[in-house]
């Protein structure tokens, strides 16, 4: 979210800003706890199978949400509450694996380029701004076309795209460290580089990019889906894509629109708590210069 | 001039990098011949299919070498003959598939941009400048849930709200011809992709307003007695001029990428169904085409938003 803007001065901000995370906070760190939660642990609930047919004699599928199927069920009688949920794990997981690598490989290049400068800073440069002027969805389609649908292609491909705006953020962090008091002191001491990227910086630059780890989830999440639609994302097991697709059929959105309305209940808000809490944070520390999940 | 020559050669080394790279791929990673013949490419040992392979070869350059085949097909390209399909006959050709199919896309890309500005903009003044605090609290909310809400969750809610409860608009796009007789179909979808944009640009708009709005300059217009929409319009929103073209240039590329999914959930057959079909297909020819149309437009609507930048804000360019 690039250009979300910040509050402005006159209002709820204010003159003296509490330094407390208040209940605007907690509330959607909430249900991301619950959602991540009931996610890892799937497996030990005692939920329905998502790819077992409820099938009732006599009445054609999908069923309407009823105390049985919270969500109601599919078109072929699969119980929508657990599907959404098995399609939370690999949803989540696209979403955190993408962050993670594109986080390590881009934060890695944006911090040596802000500290050593020079050629490598010109080169990184130059390779963020590559990446940013190329539509990524081409890129994503095209690469996921040539290879394989599987989570962890997906995730890669994604984090490739997330790499320049995670750079170019840590870059532009690590800049505004590198000519501080602290850092100095760490050189005159005789600090090599790496030293002082991991003891002296890394921990500066965590603070700022760590609120964008979570907008690059949302980010990632809401990638996923759209290739669903597409029918370009993974080829086992459920996303909350692959199920929104599924209910979005003209007769099922129109005869059974809960088949469609459940995943994107759940996904909305997921999306909505990780934006909240990601404008939160930012406002919190501060973080003006982003790029991140436009 | 040196700036905008280096802009400009970045651009065309940039759409040169990757048709190189996608027309390497696409020729090994996949198998051309295979989409052409079908089960018969494979059958070297019976001297009739022999024959037709070689035939095909032959008609598709898929004799010569890798780059000289690469040349030829960027000399077609640039002159606009995107070649011919790999299918058993090849017809139709590529450009003529894109022909009907682009602008489907780009109707429906250029009535979501309209949308989003028309919406956006009115919407940021407003709120701004709005002194009724509840009714603002209910648009900073509406913001919040049109920003969160993915494009594709939007495109299912409104086709089912609008479309089928309420009956205002037509669900599935008839595609006739002329189609921009049937632009009213274009208007649920174009809403999809414009909504969210619109909430950026209300976002955005609404800060820059309130702190626009304490200036001296409006206090000035307002004791001049100027009316009300005046300075908003003509004073107030000039200033952020600059945010409004950088969120375009953004919201550009982001409403046609968007574009591609809007378009299938209310099947219009655009150029994103062609993508998805010729991906599924392996019909490289058409994948490579959109591919580099994609790239291009998205790339010379970003140089158009630097050129824009520099015109508005002279000091862009040292």
């Amino acid at each position: 979210m690039k250009l979300t803007a910040e509050p402005p001065m006159d209002e709820s901000s204010g003159a003296v800003k509490a330094r407390r995370l208040g209940p605007g906070f907690w509330l959607p760190m909430g249900w991301i706890f619950l959602i991540v939660g009931v996610a890892l642990l799937a497996p030990v609930l005692p939920l329905k199978d998502p790819t077992d047919y409820f099938i009732r004699p006599g009445e054609r599928p999908p069923y309407p949400p009823s105390a049985d199927h919270w969500f109601g069920t599919d078109q072929d009688a699969r119980d929508m509450f657990s599907r959404i949920i098995s399609g939370a794990r690999v949803s989540l997981a696209v979403g955190f694996m993408t962050v993670t690598m594109s986080f390590i490989v881009g934060g890695t290049l944006g911090m040596v380029a802000g500290l050593v400068r020079g050629w490598f800073d010109r080169l990184a440069s130059f390779l963020f701004l590559v990446v940013l002027s190329f539509p990524g969805i081409v890129l994503v389609i095209l690469i996921i076309a040539l290879i394989d649908r599987s989570v962890l292609t997906i995730s890669v491909v994604l984090a490739i795209g997330g790499i320049a705006p995670v750079g170019r953020l840590a870059r532009a962090a690590t800049l505004s460290f590198a000519e501080r008091e602290f850092v100095i002191a760490a050189r005159t001491l005789g600090a090599r580089n790496s030293r002082i990227l991991f003891r002296e910086l890394l921990p500066n630059v965590v603070i700022p990019m760590g609120a964008l780890v979570l907008l690059g989830v949302a980010a990632a999440i809401l990638a996923e889906g759209g290739l669903a639609f597409l029918g370009l994302s993974i080829e086992k097991g459920e996303t909350w894509g692959k199920l929104i697709r599924n209910g979005s059929g003209s007769r099922v959105l129109r005869d059974s629109p809960w088949v469609a309305f459940g995943p994107i209940t759940v996904m909305f808000l997921t999306l909505a708590s990780i934006n909240y809490i990601g404008d939160y944070l930012r406002d919190f520390f501060n973080v003006r210069e982003t790029g991140l999940g436009q | 001039m040196r700036f905008w020559g280096l802009r400009v050669g970045m651009l065309i080394a940039l759409l040169l990098a990757v048709s190189m790279f996608t027309f390497g791929a696409m020729n090994l990673l996949g198998d051309p011949l295979f989409n052409i013949l079908g089960p018969v490419a494979g059958d070297t040992e019976n001297p009739e299919n022999l024959a037709k392979i070689e035939a095909a070869k032959e008609q598709f350059y898929l004799d010569r070498p890798l780059p000289e085949r690469y040349v030829r097909w960027l000399g077609d390209f640039v002159t606009g003959d995107f070649g011919v399909r790999f299918s058993a006959s090849g017809q139709p050709p590529v450009s003529e598939v894109i022909k009907e199919r682009l602008p489907r896309t780009l109707a429906l890309s250029g009535m979501a941009m309209t949308f989003t500005l028309a919406i956006g903009i009115p919407w940021g003044v407003w709120s701004g400048s709005t002194s009724k605090k509840g009714l603002d609290r209910l648009s900073t909310g509406v913001a919040f849930f049109l920003v969160s809400i993915p494009n594709f969750a939007l495109g299912v809610v409104l086709l089912y709200a609008v479309g089928f409860r309420l009956g205002w608009m037509p669900v599935r796009f008839d595609a006739g011809d002329p189609f921009w007789q049937r632009m009213h179909q274009l208007v649920l979808p174009a809403l999809t992709l414009a909504l969210g944009g619109a909430a950026v640009y209300q976002r955005l708009l609404r800060t820059d307003m309130i702190t626009t709005l304490q200036e001296d300059f409006i206090l000035m217009a307002r004791a001049k007695g100027l009316s009300r929409r005046h300075i908003l319009f003509r004073h107030a929103l000039r200033p952020s001029l600059f945010s409004v073209v950088t969120l375009f240039g953004i919201n550009a590329g982001a409403v046609f990428g968007g574009a591609l999914i809007v378009e299938l959930i209310f099947g219009i057959p655009g150029i994103g169904s062609l993508f998805v079909e010729s991906i599924f297909r392996e019909d490289f020819p058409v994948v490579l085409a959109l591919v580099m149309i994609l790239t291009a437009g998205f790339v010379v609507m970003n140089f158009v938003v630097d050129v824009l930048y520099s015109i508005i804000d002279p000091r862009v360019r040292q």
